[in-house]
């Protein structure tokens, strides 16, 4: 399983390099785009720039494609790809993830090259971080965890290629990642302690008749404690990435803005002030979706961390 | 003063004090952090992970005040 799941990396690291070579590419499609249709697309931009303006009907974000399709070709088609792009971007990341896995799956070797290096590198600090944390009962959780922090990190990146959007930049798709590792820590919870012990364990695990006394107060907020996590999970990485993509979209907006009182030249509609932030957008994706990570696995030790303590 | 203006007035007010709270928190995280780390270089690798966790879990209290307020608005 740690081998699928390497390999399953390994796409992630043989996709990166990829993504730079895509994302060169798309600069100079979003070029040609852009003086092809450079009336249409300064709309798009100041038509958000003045929404943000007016505190409009939504926050400011950069556009996409399936934007771009819906305003350049209405139709039923590309509206109902529209009013789901949310759903279609995290799909089309997991389908792009599954298909670089399938491919380098067919090229494994015993002695590793370069990129399977990379990969193990990557599997095998996931699964240190996780067994340090939870201990030798935590390599079941490997796998999801794993999972979640590359599919995380991967749709957090996905939105800076010019074009693309992060889904999770959406409470939509951050809610159903926390309930799922939510519903995930429960279901371990009361198949490790059983469903006494997982009820003992949310009265606060009484040994004495003080602790037993006090269960009616420990009862409520061990489970609204439980309840916060997957709040506050959410809250974290959609506030964070929907934060930056709306520093973007501002500072882009505020370089086509400094432009166009100089009555700029069709190939240049504005300065690109929003770079520097791209590196830290780099940065807060990495950093978000190894705090997600982090704290499933702490929930997960939480929540089993009484079995070892009876074996020793 | 009505409560067009009010809110219009509060809800910056919400996130400049949320920022100031996350600011001297991260503040002082981060001089913990430089301190240990200048008692024992060889542990730095583990201080600054552990820091940057730490920054990110200050920070995201900071960034649920900015989602009321977008809320809000």
């Amino acid at each position: 399983m740690i081998g699928k799941l390497a390999v399953f990396v390994n796409n992630i690291a043989a996709r990166t390099s990829e993504q730079t070579h895509k994302v060169t590419e798309h600069a100079s499609d979003t070029v040609h785009v852009i003086t092809e249709h450079a009336a249409d697309t300064l709309h798009v931009v100041a038509g958000h720039a003045a929404d943000a303006a007016h505190g409009g009907e939504h926050a400011p974000e950069l556009p996409n494609w399936l934007e771009f399709a819906e305003l350049l070709f209405p139709g039923p088609v590309t509206k109902f790809l529209w009013d789901w792009h949310v759903v279609i971007f995290s799909v089309l990341v997991w389908v792009l993830l599954s298909v670089f896995c399938m491919i380098a799956y067919r090229k494994r070797a015993l002695v590793p090259g370069k990129l399977q290096n990379l990969i193990e590198f990557v599997v095998e600090s996931l699964s240190n971080m996780v067994v340090g944390i939870i201990g030798e009962g935590g390599r079941r959780y490997v796998p999801f965890l794993g999972t979640l922090f590359v599919y995380i990190f991967v749709m957090n990146i996905f939105g800076l290629i010019p074009g693309m959007f992060s889904s999770t930049s959406k409470l939509n798709t951050t809610l159903a990642l926390a309930i799922c590792v939510f519903l995930f820590v429960q279901f371990e919870g009361i198949r490790v302690q059983g469903l006494l012990g997982y009820i003992y364990h949310f009265a606060g695990s009484p040994k004495s008749v003080v602790e037993w006394c006090l269960v009616p107060l420990n009862f409520p907020l061990h489970i609204i404690g439980e309840l916060t996590k997957p709040l506050s999970l959410s809250l974290r990485l959609f506030g964070n990435i929907s934060g930056e993509d709306m520093l973007l979209a501002i500072f882009v907006g505020l370089g086509i803005s400094i432009m166009a009182i100089l009555h700029p030249p069709a190939w240049l509609p504005g300065i690109p002030l929003h770079v520097p932030f791209i590196f830290l957008a780099l940065l807060t994706s990495f950093v978000q979706a190894l705090v997600f990570t982090l704290l499933s696995t702490i929930y997960f030790s939480l929540m089993t961390h009484h079995e070892e303590e009876e074996h020793h | 003063m009505d409560a067009e203006t009010a809110r219009g007035f509060l809800l910056p007010l919400t996130v400049a004090i949320a920022a100031i709270g996350s600011a001297l928190g991260l503040g002082k995280a981060v001089g913990s952090a430089m301190d240990a780390m200048g008692r024992q270089p060889e542990a730095a690798g583990k201080i600054q992970t552990g820091m940057i966790i730490g920054a990110a879990f200050i920070e995201a209290l900071t960034i649920y005040a900015l989602v009321a307020v977008i809320l809000l608005k």
